[in-house]
């Protein structure tokens, strides 16, 4: 009896602890810092993050300071989700997914003048009214 | 003398006076502007004007009688300077549009030079002053405040430089903007005695810029007083860091900057007073750190910084690193912790100081220890390391602690 209680004990927490959401975190605007440039991220927009193999999870203000910190911190890359955000919506995205706008009138925080867009129609749209190009 | 009066000669002819107001010759500042020509003066009497975008394309003086009103709206840009030599003087400019990608705000310069903006009051505004490609410009004596956003997005810095030279600001009082004052890409520039307060994330901030001075400064209760990143060469004279509490807050917060120089500052009630990461060859002289939780957080990253005749008085943890590595100079401080003595009475301490606690390396490697402070615990963890060391960098040292207060 006391083992199929302790049985039902170790099951159930272990449930909970599986149920723990896997995917990438909320922003706390003016309170996280960029990993990589230790900046206050302010502009969700422009926001990105990066979950590596073990779940830690990364944040950077400019999608410019993740791939500054990819290429310098190679054992956390490997094998890490990368998150952009869909500037329309405010969105997570994954990085694979997102169509990337640069340059023009776009001005990001660290300077990386990126845009990311979950729709490429979307993405030429907002080019053409920027003067931006589309980077993939 | 005659010579001398040559001199002046034409503009005593040439330049005109033009006023606007109610029972004036001019009823709108658009009006006067068009009709101006170089080097004329507009005197605005007072009164509240809508009048959209008014964009100077001459040298003008552009004058305020009894601060006139410029209302933006919160629809345009109020000013747009696009020439040399313009003066603004003892307005009160509110309400700017906004625009996340153009950055419009109240004031703007394009490309002008020698231009001064003195005696404003800007209110409720996205950016407060826009500096674009400015060049030998002065800010002064305005008061920049804006209360439109709670939150950092949707609120502009209070003065805003960018790709600019030889810009002077000075007595400026800013709250309540994103960054008080943002310098990216700015050169040879002078920061004198401004107040930045209650700002939502920096009070100055530097981003690229070389060769800077800023000087008797107060930056009170904002995310971070001060952050310079990207930059090298920045002096950092005689300001002061208060009340920049929280979370992720800093006094001073340094990212990749070198060649540096932090001289007789005050750094107050501060979560962290100064944040070094990446930082090298940065001589920190004469400081003084009160009352902060931490003194100094220098990451392992950072090399042949001097750190001489500093006060550490009344700190929680007064010095903290993240690695093993030190390669800095810790000299002739003085710290409130320091129990040793003095027998040759040459004001330096016989005995070295270690002023790196075990415990604090240990918050800084795991930071849910800090349940554990000021328990009987640490305390044992302490004395312990301080007989035999056994986790902290050895060569952590300041082999000269004094033995009294170093006046600043």
């Amino acid at each position: 009896m006391n083992f199929t209680k302790s049985l039902i004990l170790a099951v159930s927490v272990l449930a909970i602890m599986s149920c723990q959401k896997s995917g990438p975190q909320d922003f706390a605007l003016g309170k996280d810092q960029c990993d990589n440039c230790r900046m206050t991220i302010t502009e969700q927009k422009y926001a990105t993050q990066l979950i590596t193999q073990k779940g830690r999870a990364y944040k950077f203000d400019d999608i410019m300071c993740m791939n500054m910190y990819e290429s310098s911190n190679p054992d956390k890359a490997t094998n890490a989700k990368t998150y952009v955000i869909d500037f329309p919506s405010g969105k997570f995205l994954e990085k694979e997914k997102a169509t990337f706008i640069k340059g023009g009138s776009i001005k990001s925080p660290m300077g990386g003048n990126t845009q990311a867009y979950q729709d490429k129609a979307a993405a030429q749209k907002a080019a053409a009214t920027l003067g931006a190009s589309l980077t993939k | 003398m005659f010579r001398l009066m040559f001199l002046f000669f034409p503009v005593l002819i040439f330049s005109n006076i033009l006023k606007v107001g109610k029972n004036e010759q001019f009823k709108t500042i658009k009006e006067a502007v068009a009709a101006s020509k170089s080097g004329d003066s507009i005197l605005v009497e007072s009164g509240v004007y809508k009048e959209g975008n008014i964009s100077i394309t001459h040298p003008l003086s552009l004058i305020g009688i009894g601060r006139p009103v410029l209302d933006g709206e919160m629809k345009y840009e109020i000013l747009s300077f696009r020439a040399n030599n313009i003066l603004l003087k003892g307005f009160r400019i509110i309400n700017s549009g906004e625009d996340e990608i153009k950055n419009i705000g109240a004031v703007r310069l394009y490309d002008s030079h020698y231009s001064t903006i003195e005696n404003n009051i800007f209110e409720n505004n996205y950016f407060g002053i826009y500096v674009q490609r400015g060049y030998r410009c002065m800010i002064r004596n305005n008061k920049i405040t804006s209360t439109r956003a709670t939150s950092q997005e949707g609120i502009g810095d209070g003065i805003h430089a960018w790709v600019s030279e030889e810009i002077w600001i000075k007595n400026n009082y800013i709250e309540g903007h994103k960054d008080g004052i943002y310098l990216e890409k700015v050169i040879k520039s002078y920061i004198y005695r401004n107040y930045s307060k209650k700002n939502l994330r920096y009070g100055l901030h530097f981003m690229s810029s070389n060769d800077d001075v800023y000087v008797g400064n107060t930056f009170d209760n904002n995310n971070a007083g001060v952050a310079v990143m990207y930059s090298n060469n920045v002096g950092m004279v005689a300001n002061n860091f208060i009340n920049n509490w929280g979370d992720a807050n800093y006094g001073l917060l340094l990212k990749d900057i070198s060649f540096s120089k932090i001289k007789h500052n005050r750094f107050q009630s501060n979560t962290t007073a100064i944040f070094l990461d990446g930082a090298t060859k940065i001589d920190l002289f004469k400081n003084d750190f009160e009352d902060n939780g931490w003194g100094m957080k220098i990451n392992s990253n950072c090399m042949e910084n001097r750190v001489i005749n500093n006060n550490f008085i009344n700190n929680t943890f007064d010095v903290s690193t993240s690695g093993s590595m030190t390669m800095n100079d810790f000299k002739k401080n003085f710290w409130d912790k320091y129990e040793g003595y003095d027998m040759d009475k040459d004001k330096i301490g016989d005995v070295p100081f270690h002023p790196l606690s075990l415990y604090s390396l240990l918050v800084e490697n795991n930071p849910s220890i800090m349940l554990l402070f000021k328990t009987f615990f640490v305390d044992l963890l302490d004395k312990t390391e301080k007989i035999i060391p056994s986790l902290t960098p050895v060569n952590f040292v300041d082999e000269q602690p004094l033995m009294k207060r170093v006046s600043i």
